[in-house]
């Protein structure tokens, strides 16, 4: 009796929890939504300036988002960019060339550098700079090139993870088909392991792109400001969607400002579901066969 | 007739780390032959096949010894010494698995892989290869009109017939077959074990088999691996004809 | 040719892992390096467990480091019922299509930007909490509170595989003896999923302990030592994240790098907790 009892608790207790944990985010996504949705709209990101003449760069955009939504989409491009090959590469290295002792070594270092608090990272970028500012060049501050170094340093360890989890994963009939037919290990990796693999490591890929754009304690210590502008060059200073978002949190001067914040957060909020549902997209329907062409 | 020896292993072992799992194995196979090995699962028969392909390569830990000798473009070759390129080895070693394991592309370029990776780019040569090699597996007849659809679209008995003939194609001196008929129905079993009978006269073909029929049918030598051993089996042989 | 080839590959694809595997260290190093101006002043353990009290020349990060397990410990005792919740529902008391959407929910939830949770924090919880239980609001309850619902799906992942990865044959024998849902979740599934399920909430707390953006924006970063729930206190990631002093030769500044250091040293005990409790789960195997 007593056990039917705590049985029928611990039911209740566990669909009631549920119910809470998926109210709660319902009710913040809701909230944002009821926010963010009126002030969503072209002046939100482009102000009072002509879309087309900003998107070409003949017009500067004072009053809106664009310059942040530009910063993101620079800092998402050039870290991916600067963190997939070496990425992949580890990944490779670790799923097929390691002796099973140097992988877990190198699992070790690899399971401290994804759990480095990101603050920490960004300190270390941060002081990278501030190295080579006072050794090399006074030209070198924080700025976009820094925080895209560091932000592809914050998601390597991911790459290399779902990169080396994706390669393993694979059945041993597919992974001897080549070998026993002639194949070098390098012809194995590039005609057969990776087209098969290609789909899991894209989706751990885009999740990670998913990182650098909602990133936030990385890019303030490496050169992300308020109000910059579209950043000119590598070296220079940059905006970006979720340092805008908590700048506005504390220093919002009216109800403008504030609903702005709310229309940056439903932006994000919308480029993060993106990559979510693309990543899901890419798992289930890029198979293998799209690389083969029949 | 005395037909060349084209295998001969003295005391070979082999072990995955401590464990021993081919103990002081001994035995001479002729050319042209069909040779079996039977045995309860377990016993380590596909891991005696890898010894001739080096199919252990890349498993940490595995290693064998022993005196160990193939006859290669009539020079003889040690595989566990590692005296030859592994892929050079799989080249002139072909093997084929249980499951059959087309790859998901068209029949043409399946057959056109392995040519690929071994660097042969011309085209007419690789085409009289690939049409010899399907004739040789009884699949040319089938397959001519449809190389260019996916391989992945014949049947079990079919792509098992590919696969042999992918294997072919690239005119291995011996070939290695693991259980190469479990997977398939009757019928296709009987045009495999066909198939196999008239390829010796090119390749000399071990075997892992678990059907004593089979062995008994097509097999010119039987042996049983048990406990790591290998003895002679009891199973009557085809004799050898002549 | 191909060889050769094949050796250079495994050469680069080797120097990349390297690479990676020393910046890792790089890091550790550059902290004591930059940190070391800090560690020749005063004793070396007044910067650990001092306070910070600069008129006397004292830069201690004790109370951040006390700060920082002041939110992340109720955090994770927030965070536990609701993902063990969540999990025996996703695991066991569920149907497969309500286990399916709840699991793509929960990773969903994994993505939500932190910085998003914090903003709703300010504008929601901190109001909230002013209001009705005094105080500034900007507290370790409101830092706490949303950390939780931040490392919840994180936990809930974990929590949920290690139920499912349980042997389905016990499973079903336990069926066939007229087990229920909840007793098979409770009497076979969970003993056999603590292992994987302490890795998860070892993984949480050190989530939890690593968050900048949370306790920066909500906890109200006074410095000097919480003495309940409602009061504000400092983290060591919200430390690292306020000190901008324009001096960087100042100890002021430099106490961000024994910031940097603690946060390290907490990350590498929690990766080699995780490996040891990986090990007994083998042994026990």
């Amino acid at each position: 009796m007593m056990r039917t009892l705590m049985e029928k608790t611990i039911t209740f207790l566990s669909w009631l929890m549920t119910l809470v944990l998926f109210s709660v985010v319902l009710f913040f996504i809701g909230y944002l939504l009821h926010k963010g949705l009126p002030v969503l709209g072209r002046s939100l990101v482009f102000g009072e300036t002509d879309p087309m003449q900003a998107i070409l760069g003949r017009a500067r955009v004072f009053d809106g988002l664009f310059p942040a939504v530009m910063g993101t989409l620079y800092l998402v491009l050039l870290s991916t960019a600067l963190a997939l090959p070496i990425g992949i590469s580890a990944g490779i290295y670790l799923a097929e060339y390691a002796p099973p002792a140097a992988g877990r070594r190198f699992g070790f270092f690899f399971d401290i550098l994804a759990g480095i608090p990101s603050i920490v990272i960004g300190l270390f970028g941060f002081s990278v700079a501030v190295f080579l500012h006072k050794h090399f060049s006074g030209r070198i501050s924080p700025c976009l090139l820094i925080s895209a170094l560091s932000l592809a340093f914050l998601v390597l360890p991911y790459i290399i993870r779902s990169t080396q989890v994706a390669l393993e994963s694979l059945p041993a009939p597919i992974r001897r088909t080549a070998p026993a037919l002639g194949a070098t290990r390098l012809q194995n990796l590039v005609y057969v392991l990776i087209p098969h693999a290609l789909s899991n490591i894209v989706s751990g890929i885009i999740l990670s792109i998913g990182r650098c754009a909602e990133d936030t304690a990385v890019i303030m210590l490496t050169g992300v400001v308020a109000t910059a502008g579209i950043p000119s060059s590598l070296l220079s200073q940059y905006e970006a969607l979720p340092f805008y978002i908590y700048y506005i949190s504390g220093q919002y001067a009216d109800q403008a400002e504030l609903d702005k914040g709310y229309g940056a957060c439903l932006i994000l909020l919308g480029i993060c579901a993106v990559l979510f549902i693309l990543a899901g997209m890419v798992k289930k329907h890029l198979t293998h066969r799209a690389l083969y062409k029949v | 007739m005395e037909q060349q020896e084209k295998i001969i292993l003295r005391n070979v072992n082999f072990w995955y780390g401590r464990n021993r799992i081919l103990d002081k194995i001994s035995m001479k196979i002729a050319g042209q032959t069909i040779t079996a090995v039977m045995g309860p699962s377990g016993q380590g028969k596909t891991t005696f096949l890898g010894l001739f392909n080096r199919l252990w390569d890349d498993i940490p830990g595995a290693k064998a010894d022993g005196h160990m000798e193939i006859l290669l473009d009539n020079r003889p070759v040690t595989p566990i010494r590692k005296d030859i390129p592994t892929p050079m080895l799989r080249r002139k070693v072909g093997m084929i698995f249980q499951e059959p394991n087309p790859l998901p592309m068209s029949i043409a370029k399946n057959m056109a892989f392995p040519l690929k990776l071994a660097g042969i780019q011309d085209k007419s040569y690789r085409e009289a290869k690939i049409k010899k090699a399907l004739e040789q597996a009884f699949l040319w007849d089938e397959v001519k009109h449809r190389l260019h659809t996916s391989a992945l679209d014949l049947s079990g008995g079919q792509k098992q017939r590919l696969c042999l003939a992918r294997a072919l194609v690239l005119e291995p001196e011996i070939l290695l077959c693991d259980e190469p008929t479990s997977s398939l129905d009757a019928h296709a079993a009987n045009v495999i074990e066909e198939l196999l009978v008239q390829l010796k006269t090119r390749c000399t073909i071990l075997m892992v088999s678990h059907n004593p029929d089979q062995v008994q049918r097509i097999a010119d030598n039987v042996f049983e691996l048990q406990n790591g051993r290998m003895n002679p089996s009891d199973i009557p042989s085809k004799h050898l004809p002549g | 040719m191909k060889t050769s080839g094949d050796a250079i590959a495994k050469a680069f694809f080797l120097s990349c892992a390297g690479i990676s595997a020393v910046m890792t260290s790089a890091v550790f190093l550059f902290m004591i390096v930059l940190g070391l101006p800090l560690f020749r002043k005063g004793s070396f353990m007044d910067i650990w467990m001092g306070t910070w009290s600069p008129a006397e020349g004292v830069f201690g990060i004790g109370h951040m480091i006390a700060g920082t397990f002041w939110i992340a410990i109720p955090a994770v005792v927030l965070s536990l019922p609701l993902s063990l919740g969540t999990s025996f529902v996703i695991a066991g008391l569920g149907g497969p299509r309500l286990r399916e959407t709840l699991i793509s929910l929960v990773r969903f939830m994994t993505g939500i930007p932190t910085v998003i949770y914090g903003f709703l924090g300010i504008f929601l919880l901190v109001p909230l909490i002013r209001e009705e239980l005094g105080g500034p609001g900007m507290c370790v309850l409101a830092a706490s509170m949303v950390l939780a619902v931040l490392i919840t799906p994180t936990m809930v992942l974990f929590f949920s595989h290690s139920l499912m990865a349980v042997d389905p044959a016990h499973v079903q024998a336990a069926r066939a003896l007229g087990a229920g849902r909840i007793q098979r979740l409770l009497y076979v599934m969970l003993p056999e999923a603590l292992g994987g399920m302490a890795t998860g909430l070892v993984l949480a707390l050190g989530r939890a302990l690593g968050d900048t953006l949370i306790a920066l924006m909500l906890a109200g970063n006074a410095l000097g030592m919480p003495a309940g729930f409602l009061d504000p206190a400092r983290t060591l990631t919200g430390h690292i994240a306020l000190v901008q002093a324009a001096d960087y030769d100042s100890l002021e500044f430099r106490s961000i790098f024994a910031c940097g250091i603690a946060l390290y040293l907490f990350t590498t005990a929690s990766v080699i907790a995780v490996r040891f409790i990986e090990r007994g789960k083998k042994e026990a195997a």
